[in-house]
């Protein structure tokens, strides 16, 4: 046997042993899950009834909110789009900045930890936080929304600039291309689509965000969620429940059409 | 002729990379006069590429004199554009916007020509335009110009950085390796296309190449580098095995064997 025959055989042995570890581990987490949430299985069974009233309930959905909730599904549109846009502005700076082939690492490095310390705080935090420094309505919303995904866009973005191949503005800067020029004809090309698709992603991933935004004081549709389930009118949140799906499914389309586009 | 204008002249070079001590290049003098055709030739990392850089005005922190199209070149700063444009660049690997269309990088070319600011909102010359038609008519791929160019083939797309080169209507047009990563038919090609535009356009012509045999056909004075220095200088026909085999480390015996 050759030493490169027996290395790979090893390597194959630690292959088989890792994979057997990874399934004893995940295993070992689903049972003190199991056993620490003390769940009851015999509630869930008995509950068969309960939930079917339940749903009961919201039959047939009363429609004469339709107006109130569309009203709120587009406060909420509005708030993931313009939180989108300005996360957008706040992104491409921070990308630019934040991207390896850019900035010295003094400045990347620190970029990139504050960005995983971004995307780290959950959205529902932020908002509440938003909520204490500017009052209620759509504003802190739009504040949350534009804070909360800038952690990933940024990223999103740095990772696009620091894909595009060097030698390609070398040619720029060999023809006499200027800084802008080379942004314009060597950058832009290469990583447009790039950017539009995930910057599309991240608005669709904003929009169902920003739906448990009212929960908080926020704006948008979830003040009408929190509003219809606590006070028990489950016929006017199937009204809501039907309008948020119907909402989401459209945006999953349009975002779905122009990604296809972009190929 | 006493004065032909010495269009490149380096005198006392040396450059190092920071990590390495190694010197990259350490040339005593070059010169070379306007409309020559010289091919650089060594191994890899012989400072073929470092020093086609150098003359391109890309190379920064080395000593020396360097003189490149009258202007006495600055191992700090970067020259102005309009002097970049007279020397064109072809890449080894080609270095094109690979989602831009033939036309879209041909016109590239022309950035150092144009306007600045009208160029950043799609406003370029007629001049520009004529200029980017006829390169892209030079090397024979019209009736491509509108297609992407990550849809081509390798030898397709060299040409294109050709053409990208010459729309800059340059006094000098270096390439760097330009068919290394071709076929040999595609290779002839490009290297023809590369010598007549040259020839057409009275431009002087650097190309640098591991396949000595090869570019050798294509110019008439030859230049062997070895770990940065010039091993030789000669005229094309006269390069013997023995300059060969000491610029890769052959044996003479093998020379012949690789020659025959």
């Amino acid at each position: 046997m050759t030493s490169e025959q027996r290395i790979s055989q090893q390597r194959r042995r630690v292959a088989d042993w890792s994979g057997f570890m990874v399934t004893v581990t995940v295993g070992v987490l689903v049972v003190w899950a199991w056993v620490a949430t003390d769940i009851d299985t015999g509630r869930l069974a008995d509950s068969g009834g309960r939930i079917g009233a339940f749903l009961g309930r919201m039959f047939p959905p009363d429609w004469s909110v339709l107006p109130t909730v569309i009203d709120g599904s587009l406060e909420t549109f509005h708030i993931a789009l313009l939180g989108t846009i300005a996360s957008i502005v706040l992104s491409l700076v921070l990308g630019v900045l934040a991207a390896r082939t850019v900035t010295p690492p003094f400045i990347h490095m620190p970029l990139k930890w504050l960005l995983a310390a971004i995307r780290a705080i959950p959205l529902i935090l932020v908002a509440m936080l938003m909520v204490g420094a500017v009052g209620l309505g759509p504003l802190p919303g739009i504040l949350a929304i534009a804070f909360h995904s800038t952690g990933m866009l940024a990223k999103f973005y740095a990772e696009a600039i620091e894909g595009i191949p060097a030698g390609s503005l070398a040619a720029l800067d060999s023809a006499g291309a200027t800084w802008l020029q080379k942004l314009r004809f060597g950058a832009w090309p290469l990583i447009a689509p790039d950017l539009v698709r995930d910057t599309l992603f991240r608005f669709e991933l904003n929009i169902r965000e920003s739906l448990v935004l009212g929960l908080v004081g926020a704006g948008g549709i979830g003040f009408y969620i929190q509003t219809y389930v606590r006070t028990f009118q489950y016929d006017k949140a199937a009204t809501l429940t039907i309008v948020v799906v119907i909402f989401v499914v459209l945006i999953e389309l349009v975002n779905h059409v122009v990604r296809a586009a972009l190929k | 002729m006493a004065d032909v204008a010495q269009q490149i002249l380096l005198s006392e070079i040396a450059f190092s990379y920071r990590s390495q001590n190694a010197r990259v290049l350490d040339i005593d003098r070059l010169s070379i006069d306007a409309g020559e055709q010289v091919a650089f030739i060594g191994a890899t990392g012989a400072g073929k590429t470092t020093l086609l850089r150098l003359i391109d005005g890309r190379l920064f922190g080395w000593t020396g004199r360097a003189e490149v199209l009258g202007r006495t070149l600055s191992p700090r700063r970067a020259a102005p554009r309009n002097w970049n444009a007279n020397i064109g660049f072809v890449f080894q690997e080609y270095a094109l916007i690979e989602r831009s269309t033939v036309y879209q990088n041909v016109r590239n070319g022309r950035l150092g020509r144009t306007h600045s600011a009208l160029s950043l909102v799609g406003l370029f010359s007629d001049r520009d335009e004529t200029a980017v038609t006829e390169a892209i008519n030079d090397v024979g791929l019209s009736d491509l110009a509108d297609q992407r160019v990550d849809q081509l083939s390798g030898g397709q797309r060299q040409r294109v950085a050709v053409a990208r080169c010459l729309a800059q209507e340059p006094k000098v047009l270096i390439a760097d390796e330009p068919v290394s990563s071709l076929d040999p038919t595609s290779a002839e090609k490009v290297l023809d296309l590369v010598r007549a535009c040259a020839e057409a356009r009275g431009a002087t012509l650097l190309i640098s190449s591991h396949q000595p045999k090869l570019v050798a056909q294509y110019v008439d004075r030859v230049v062997g580098l070895k770990e940065g220095q010039i091993a030789f200088d000669t005229p094309a026909g006269a390069v013997t095995p023995e300059q060969l085999g000491s610029l890769y480390g052959w044996h003479v015996a093998d020379t012949a064997a690789r020659s025959a």
